[in-house]
């Protein structure tokens, strides 16, 4: 079979997949699955000989689960059980906000709401608390962003996992996530009177590329006028400091950062301004680096020229694997846009889904 | 002495069907609606997570009745279950 193009959109009313060729042209729309439910993020775990597709669906009156395809999201399938604390734990499950492959073949880690991280060893079936992040001394003194206390982030490098939480800060394990410790080191917070904590950061997200190991960046919420230039970092020692890369930036504010799939050297961010969420003078444009974050140029062909509203949140923006990759981003007015030629000219393949939390996308 | 179990039909929404294999009424052998839940733990474990989170706590957007009446406050799984009760799960409303 022809190589294919799978997004798979995550909203506040479901899941829908898209599904185009590799010329990216046209994109056939399929779902919503479950509809009505809120999917907050979403995997596409290409380790098998098969494609399968996770997302999580949070039900705000029955609970979460975790949906999966095997058929490339043609139909989904509880599966056997999602995360849940010990019951003498005292914390409830709030919500589901990240989905990563783990170590082994049939791992996944999944980072919830209340900031907690889970690990699956049967691809998802059953689910173990990982007491290392979710135990730790900090924990109980992490405290809720306005999404939530979430742990939204998790990025795997090698022996090391970097995990980002809102608001928790940046963790990182050096032994595959059996201990973590904050490493912060650099990363500003503009709500507490010490502009640089050992922890409690509101972290957005954290990239990395796999050529440049070691090399991290992170869109932390910034957008403080006494405390600039905290919103945009990078790090050269996995994670140990982090210094920024904000000059040239409109607003140092935003959710999502991306690693273009070819080249470390060049990120994305959605500039916004921090009062109203929404991009400067209502205008939107994607901001690419080409270097590492010392020059930034400002992508707005075929975006809106006025009288946008919108917000990309954390998970709402990614980019594809091919040749010449396409970035995709989603609005929570429900667009979903795609910026060809790595992000040189933008269209809109969907206007009117609902507000979209989360897109991943993967050729299969 | 305490209050004698009797059998008391659970009346499920539509919602929670696909959880206990589409039926829309199960039976549970309760004197309380706190026994009543431990036994929809115990034999419809799906259901019972629908209704309660992992602190044994009713989801913010369940209610339970007991007849017409919503079961609420501190003590509401001492709320007792008699012959001829019918318990309701239902989901709250929400929304305008």
């Amino acid at each position: 079979m022809a190589e294919r193009l799978i997004l798979c959109i995550g909203t506040k009313k479901g899941l829908f997949i898209a599904e185009s060729g590799k010329t990216r042209h046209r994109f056939e729309l399929r779902g919503p699955f479950r509809p009505g439910v809120g999917v907050y993020s979403a995997l596409i775990d290409q380790r098998g000989t098969k494609p399968t597709i996770f997302a999580s669906s949070c039900c705000p009156f029955f609970g979460m689960k975790i949906l999966r395809s095997t058929d490339l999201g043609q139909t989904f399938k509880e599966t056997k059980s999602a995360p849940a604390f010990p019951k003498d734990d005292g914390r409830a499950l709030a919500n589901i906000w990240s989905l990563e492959p783990g170590s082994g073949k049939r791992d996944l880690l999944c980072g919830v709401e209340p900031a907690s991280l889970f690990r699956s060893k049967d691809g998802g079936n059953s689910w173990e608390l990982v007491p290392g992040i979710s135990n730790h001394e900090h924990s109980r003194q992490w405290h809720p962003g306005n999404g939530g206390l979430c742990m939204h982030t998790i990025v795997r490098e090698g022996n090391r996992m970097h995990l980002g939480i809102s608001t928790g800060g940046h963790y990182l394990s050096e032994d595959g996530g059996k201990t973590f410790n904050a490493s912060n080191n650099g990363v500003g917070a503009g709500f507490v009177p010490d502009p640089y904590p050992e922890f409690g950061q509101c972290v957005h997200k954290i990239a990395t590329h796999p050529d440049a190991p070691g090399r991290l960046y992170m869109q932390n919420h910034g957008g403080w006028e006494d405390r600039p230039g905290i919103g945009v970092l990078r790090s050269d020692d996995h994670g140990h400091t982090w210094r920024s890369i904000a000059a040239g930036l409109p607003s140092d504010f935003g959710f999502p950062i991306v690693v273009h799939p070819h080249n470390a050297e060049t990120i994305y961010v959605v500039p916004l301004d921090p009062a109203t969420r929404t991009c400067p003078e209502n205008r939107p444009a994607v901001w690419r680096s080409d270097n590492g974050g010392d020059n930034w140029k400002r992508l707005a062909k075929g975006l809106p020229k006025k009288e946008s509203y919108f917000t990309i949140l954390r998970d709402a923006m990614t980019i594809d694997h091919l040749k010449s990759p396409s970035l995709y981003f989603g609005t929570t007015t429900g667009q979903l846009w795609i910026g060809r030629e790595s992000g040189d000219q933008w269209d809109c393949l969907f206007d009117s889904l609902p507000p979209i939390n989360c897109v991943k996308v993967a050729v299969v | 002495m305490g209050l004698m179990a009797t059998s008391i039909p659970v009346q499920i929404p539509a919602t929670l069907r696909s959880e206990c294999g589409g039926q829309s009424q199960l039976v549970v052998y309760a004197a309380t609606v706190g026994e009543a839940l431990l036994q929809l733990e115990q034999n419809y474990p799906a259901v019972y997570r629908s209704v309660c989170d992992e602190t044994g706590t009713v989801r913010r957007h369940v209610h339970l009745f007991v007849n017409s009446d919503l079961v609420f406050g501190d003590n509401s799984f001492d709320t007792p279950l008699n012959s001829g009760d019918i318990f309701f799960i239902m989901p709250a409303v929400s929304g305008g």
